[in-house]
């Protein structure tokens, strides 16, 4: 039977009006809908296992560190014997990848998350409801309707969560993986804010998984009119009815200072407010059960004078045009080709990315009008991506994926992964101000002790719904020695193998080694 | 860059801020009564507070009996109450109150966790922050890194096996950046960790601390940790069950007895380490002045706050009191929110190194008139 997730919540429900139960049992049946989760799944390995075998990290190694959430067992030996460039071209197009077992996962376990953003909403007002008519039972026994069909506001976030976890471990499509988490980052929603706990899942499918290797434009404008954003930033209440009526400049700002433009990029106070003006009219539908979360422009709530923005006359009378007409001044502002450019080689080359490489990628960006896919193409090119090894500190969700990965574990992505990310500061989807988790390694270097510990639990099958067979690995990989370099992306030094045999706990060592921090 | 940054645990003497959170409407006028007001007797003929069994504050204001541990703080002057306090919140519903105290606002986060984001040094140690209990509060989200614990024991190097911290402490002294250095005060917390736990851990100054209250003892832990100096800059606990709708005086009773003497503990056993610490205890909102027919009180709206530390201005009320007049209450006959939470912790804040600019992000949309706590 293929059971989905909505007629899951919807048998607990069932099972839940009929008990007719109080407070307690409430929430026991809560806790119960949160534990469904799927079985725990990891690829077969395939092909030649062959470890790396250079005393630094070579080419494939480094590749794979910086294009991936780490590479699999079996993946050095792939890209090896493919070689990094067309290792590079493959991971550009990912709608070429064939992802079936990510894909399947991801689609049986999460189908809500593929729903439009007004069916997420829990039901209100359910007397009304003509369905509530129909099931005279559920009031009776203290149930409402919409407890037939609402997904719980904790198990979306968990889902979200999960998926993301997931799609990182399992995706074949892992620049695409990365690369969505990088803008995840720039676009930045809490969902803890207001009605974006409906909303965001919404936004992670349309604007930044639909986009991610796109064309800026498009992604800017996507999250522009995002519900979620809108909500985020405030932007659903940036109207402006009367003369007196001021706008609300919050997404305007954050459009300049830290999507497009950049801090110093060069905008005044009075270009923010011209911005907000031009966006105001732009809201999300709160009322009208079924199109609630839909995004609506009201011509009576836009200020429709004429507009000066960084220097450019935007004429009255534009309404919703407005919007493209701001989006092209910004995006196309040659601060923004240097912000983004800046920000993509801090992710891909070092914290204190070389001015050399931004200049290739700012041009690249620029030239193509923000072609994502070629101005990434131009970084990986870079002789400053290729050299620059090694010297980049893993953020924690970074350093749980890639554990997962390489030790070809059996997970579920559920709570005590989301658990451990949590207590590192880097649970997706749960930074509360729009400029992201931060990049540079000093912010993460207090999460040692989380990391060891996640370390040590994951090589002792201490976690719940993830399991790995270590001795299994360690043989089909062809012992110690072997075991070792495909953790490290190199031969051990002869510290680390001292360290491995002396520690007792030798793959919890080898994920706890500064070098696997690194990447 | 130095080491304080880091997971401390080299002795420092950061200071510390605990956050009681009382869940289900705590009674203000139980908790401080105003005992020279004949309108309070007159709203609550069952239930007032008696004026002769108060611990007398100010001339004005009486403690709840059951708080009596407490005088010796009000005296010594470690002690300050705001009355009045409360949030902006209308609904009187638990769950949207607590959420907009706890978020500070519609804004995504909470305010605790912002505030230790936006410090100057926000990057402190993985022990900066606790939550006692078993869940996060909502005010720690977006910290930047935030442990739930039930005791003690969730802090410890897991990996069953002594080589395992032995050989990972050489191979990170071998590396020469910041990773070194995290790592090595990441090993001095541990180990001053574990010699806490492998001691018997003996109160100070006499202090006992009930072994059956989960309360007193998570508030323990919090001592254990503050004066195990490994770098606690925040921690939240919770006391539920406030919510006194049916014989109030048979519920909230056994609650104030944890409060005023786990607390009363809590500051006796950490000495003059209570001098680096803060304390503070909020509730989402207070209940009606008038009692109800079953002996309890409904949903209102300012209940007290209450501020214990080094610094504070205490042994006084802090903010004006209007009265219990009918023309000074609110809505159904409430004690109005003279004194919004934010302008309570707003101080208190910036006691604990938030910036002037930074208040301005843990408080979005807010403008705060600060109480004046602190001289």
């Amino acid at each position: 039977m293929n059971l989905s997730r909505r007629h899951f919540f919807a048998l607990g429900a069932g099972a839940l009006a009929a008990a007719a139960g109080g407070c307690d049992q409430e929430k026991q049946a809560g806790a119960s809908l949160l534990r469904w989760v799927g079985k725990p799944t990891a690829p077969p390995l395939e092909g030649p296992l062959t470890a790396p075998a250079a005393v630094e990290i070579d080419e494939t190694s480094h590749v794979l560190n910086r294009l991936t959430f780490g590479p699999r067992p079996g993946e050095y030996a792939r890209v090896a014997a493919l070689g990094t460039a067309a290792f590079i071209e493959e991971q550009l197009a990912p709608e070429r990848i064939d992802d079936w077992m990510c894909d399947r996962v991801i689609r049986h376990e999460f189908d809500e998350l593929n729903e439009p953003e007004s069916h997420l909403f829990p039901r209100r007002g359910d007397q009304k409801d003509p369905l509530q008519q129909l099931f005279p039972a559920l009031k009776e026994r203290g149930a409402r309707v919409g407890d037939l069909y609402d997904i719980p506001e904790q198990a979306l976030l968990s889902d979200i969560t999960r998926a993301t976890i997931l799609r990182a471990v399992l995706s074949k499509r892992q620049l695409y993986e990365v690369i969505a988490g990088f803008w995840s980052d720039h676009f930045n929603i809490d969902p803890s804010k207001g009605e974006c706990r409906w909303l965001k899942p919404a936004d992670d499918r349309d604007v930044i998984r639909a986009h991610a290797l796109g064309n800026f434009r498009e992604l800017v404008r996507a999250s522009a009119i995002s519900p979620a954003m809108l909500w985020y930033l405030d932007g659903r209440v940036n109207r402006r009815k009367s003369p007196e009526e001021k706008p609300n400049e919050n997404y305007a700002r954050e459009l300049m200072e830290l999507h497009t433009l950049g801090v110093h990029g060069g905008y005044s106070q009075q270009d923010v407010m011209e911005v907000a003006r031009c966006l105001t009219g732009w809201t999300v539908r709160d009322k009208h059960r079924w199109q609630k979360g839909k995004v609506e422009f009201d011509p009576k709530e836009h200020d429709d004078g004429a507009k000066l923005v960084l220097g450019q006359t935007i004429p009255a009378g534009l309404g919703a045009a407005d919007l493209d007409r701001v989006l092209e001044i910004v995006v196309r502002h040659p601060s923004t080709a240097r912000h983004i450019a800046t920000k993509l080689c801090r992710h891909f080359i070092d914290d204190q990315p070389p001015k050399s490489a931004i200049n290739t990628v700012a041009g690249v960006f620029a030239q193509t009008d923000g072609e994502i896919r070629h101005t990434l193409r131009a970084l990986f090119s870079t002789p400053e991506f290729l050299q620059t090894r090694g010297n980049k500190l893993k953020r924690p969700f970074h350093f749980v994926a890639s554990a997962l990965r390489v030790t070809n574990a059996k997970t579920d992505g559920a709570q005590p992964i989301a658990n451990a990310l949590l207590r590192m500061g880097h649970a997706p989807f749960r930074y509360p101000t729009p400029d992201g988790y931060p990049e540079a390694a000093n912010h993460w270097t207090n999460t040692l002790l989380w990391r060891w510990n996640f370390a040590a639990n994951l090589a002792e099958n201490k976690l719940k719904g993830t399991e790995i067979d270590a001795a299994g690995l360690r043989e089909k990989l062809g012992g110690d020695a072997a075991l070792a370099a495909t953790v490290l992306g190199r031969i051990p030094t002869a510290e680390e193998e001292q360290a491995y045999r002396g520690s007792g706990a030798g793959l919890a060592l080898l994920l706890s080694t500064p070098a696997f921090q690194r990447c | 860059m130095s080491t304080q940054t880091f997971l401390t645990g080299n002795g420092d003497s950061r200071e510390t801020l605990v956050v009681i959170f009382l869940r289900g409407a705590a009674d203000g006028l139980s908790l401080v009564a105003p005992i020279e007001e004949d309108a309070y007797f007159r709203a609550r003929p069952r239930i007032a507070i008696k004026k002769k069994e108060a611990v007398p504050l100010d001339g004005f204001f009486g403690l709840h009996p059951l708080l009596g541990e407490l005088e010796p703080a009000w005296k010594e002057g470690d002690f300050a109450i705001v009355h009045g306090a409360g949030s902006e919140d209308q609904t009187r519903s638990h769950f949207e109150a607590q959420d907009l105290m706890e978020h500070g606002g519609l804004a995504a986060g909470g305010w605790l966790g912002r505030f230790l984001r936006a410090r100057p040094e926000a990057t402190s140690g993985a022990l900066s922050c606790v939550a006692v209990g078993r869940l996060l509060p909502e005010s720690l989200l977006g910290a930047p890194s935030a442990t739930v614990m039930e005791n003690l024991g969730d802090f410890s190097l897991g990996a069953n096996s002594p080589g395992f911290a032995r050989e990972l402490q050489r191979l990170y002294a071998r590396e020469s950046d910041r990773l070194s250095v995290a790592a090595r005060d990441t090993f001095d917390a541990i180990g001053r960790l574990d010699a806490m736990r492998s001691a018997t851990y003996q109160p100070a100054n006499g202090a006992v601390y009930d072994p059956k209250d989960d309360f007193a003892q998570g508030l323990q832990q919090i001592a254990r940790l503050i004066k195990g100096r490994v770098g606690l800059e925040a921690a939240s606990i919770d006391i539920g069950g406030w919510d006194s709708h049916f014989t109030q005086q048979t519920v909230i009773e056994p609650l104030l007895k944890r409060l005023g003497g786990g607390l009363a503990a809590f500051r006796r056993d950490l000495g003059a380490d209570f001098q680096r610490t803060t304390v503070v205890v909020m509730t989402e909102f207070g209940r009606r002045v008038q009692e109800n027919s079953a002996f309890g009180t409904d949903h209102g709206r300012g209940s007290v706050m209450f501020v214990l530390g080094g610094g504070v201005r205490g042994g006084r009320v802090h903010g004006p009191w209007p009265g219990l007049k009918e023309e000074h209450l609110e809505g159904p006959g409430d004690v109005p929110v003279i004194n919004n939470y934010r302008n309570v912790l707003a101080p208190i804040l910036r006691k604990h190194g938030a910036t002037q600019e930074s208040l301005a992000s843990v408080f979005p949309g807010f403008e705060l008139k600060p109480v004046g706590l602190y001289a």
